[in-house]
């Protein structure tokens, strides 16, 4: 790696000139290479203009998250305490891998019992392509978007994948 | 290549669409959900003398089943989707792309030929997506907060 200031030729992956103390690790960052990658790597997870959150609290019943999903044409509910702090993820996967053919009485369940604890999120000023990480390695269909640590929105990978055929169509 | 480019002239095989999975017509919801729930899919379909007359997913399930209070025994041709839009292996990704995002789905039956060969899902096309820009999507910065709190070996 030649150091852009002073020339010396240091060590591949070195972080730091040998000979002047130059920071070298700018030199490795990726650059974008089209208007789809700049979006990407520049804008925040709040160009998405992601949708307010439909929260509930832990206790409420499986039955009322289900009327309240179908009402709301959503897929995920956010399950948050008395203070708004995030507890959990409330999805149509917790319907089908916890609760369908396993339990008979909706109304007798609560959605504490069967929500996905703690999950993954981001925060509004993340970079589009941290959200896509996240989506693509976590294999999640929604993020809680997080501002200040409370939940100020949801992104889906449907907002994600609309955003980027949407530059491309430009 | 650009991905607007890419969108239009790759095809939807490239994407390697997962096998369907699927169930007759006379079987049952709650056989349904046992073999998504056992093969880790959001979505089934569902065949009727080897044609495809329907898909079932998750949505389905909670709108059709749960939340009208239905039993798991009834059998799957009442509460599926019938006539599913499909695309064909051939077609190009974008216009997999457009056909989801107008008719809001997550999956789309890959048919060629009349024969179900996969289903293609909006996760599978984004995880494309993750894969065209490796350097961005997969080079995120050092988490600072990261400390090994215990000697490695101690």
């Amino acid at each position: 790696m030649i150091c852009p200031t002073c020339g010396w030729d240091n060590l591949p992956g070195s972080e730091e000139c040998g000979h002047c103390q130059q920071d070298l690790t700018p030199l490795d960052r990726p650059l974008p290479q089209d208007r789809v990658e700049r979006s990407l790597m520049e804008d925040p997870v709040s160009a998405l203009g992601p949708k307010p959150p439909v929260t509930i609290a832990a206790d409420t019943t499986v039955a009322e998250a289900v009327q309240t999903m179908l009402a709301r044409h959503i897929g995920a509910l956010l399950v948050v305490d008395s203070c708004g702090g995030l507890l959990g993820i409330f999805s149509e996967r917790d319907l089908l891998t916890k609760v369908a053919g396993l339990h008979e009485d909706l109304a007798g369940l609560t959605v504490g019992d069967f929500m996905t604890r703690a999950p993954d999120s981001v925060a509004d000023d993340d970079t589009l392509a941290f959200a896509l990480h996240k989506m693509d390695g976590g294999g999640y269909r929604h993020l809680p978007v997080l501002s200040n640590g409370q939940p100020s929105g949801v992104i889906s990978v449907r907002d994600l994948l609309q955003h980027i055929t949407r530059l491309c169509q430009e | 290549m650009d991905l607007a480019r890419i969108l239009k002239v790759e095809s939807v095989s490239r994407l390697q669409p997962t096998p369907p999975r699927m169930v007759q017509a006379s079987q049952a919801v709650g056989d349904a959900v046992a073999l998504m729930r056992q093969q880790e899919v959001g979505c089934v379909l569902v065949c009727q003398e080897n044609t495809v007359v329907g898909i079932f997913t998750e949505r389905d399930l909670l709108r059709r089943i749960l939340a009208l209070g239905k039993p798991l025994t009834l059998p799957i041709v009442h509460c599926m989707t019938p006539r599913p839009v499909a695309v064909h292996p051939k077609d190009s990704i974008g216009s997999a792309v457009r056909l989801m995002e107008e008719g809001g789905y997550r999956h789309l039956p890959v048919m060629d030929g009349g024969k179900p060969v996969g289903i293609l899902s909006v996760k599978r096309i984004v995880h494309y997506l993750a894969e065209h820009f490796p350097s961005t999507v997969y080079n995120l910065p050092p988490d600072p907060s990261a400390v090994q709190h215990e000697r490695e070996g101690a």
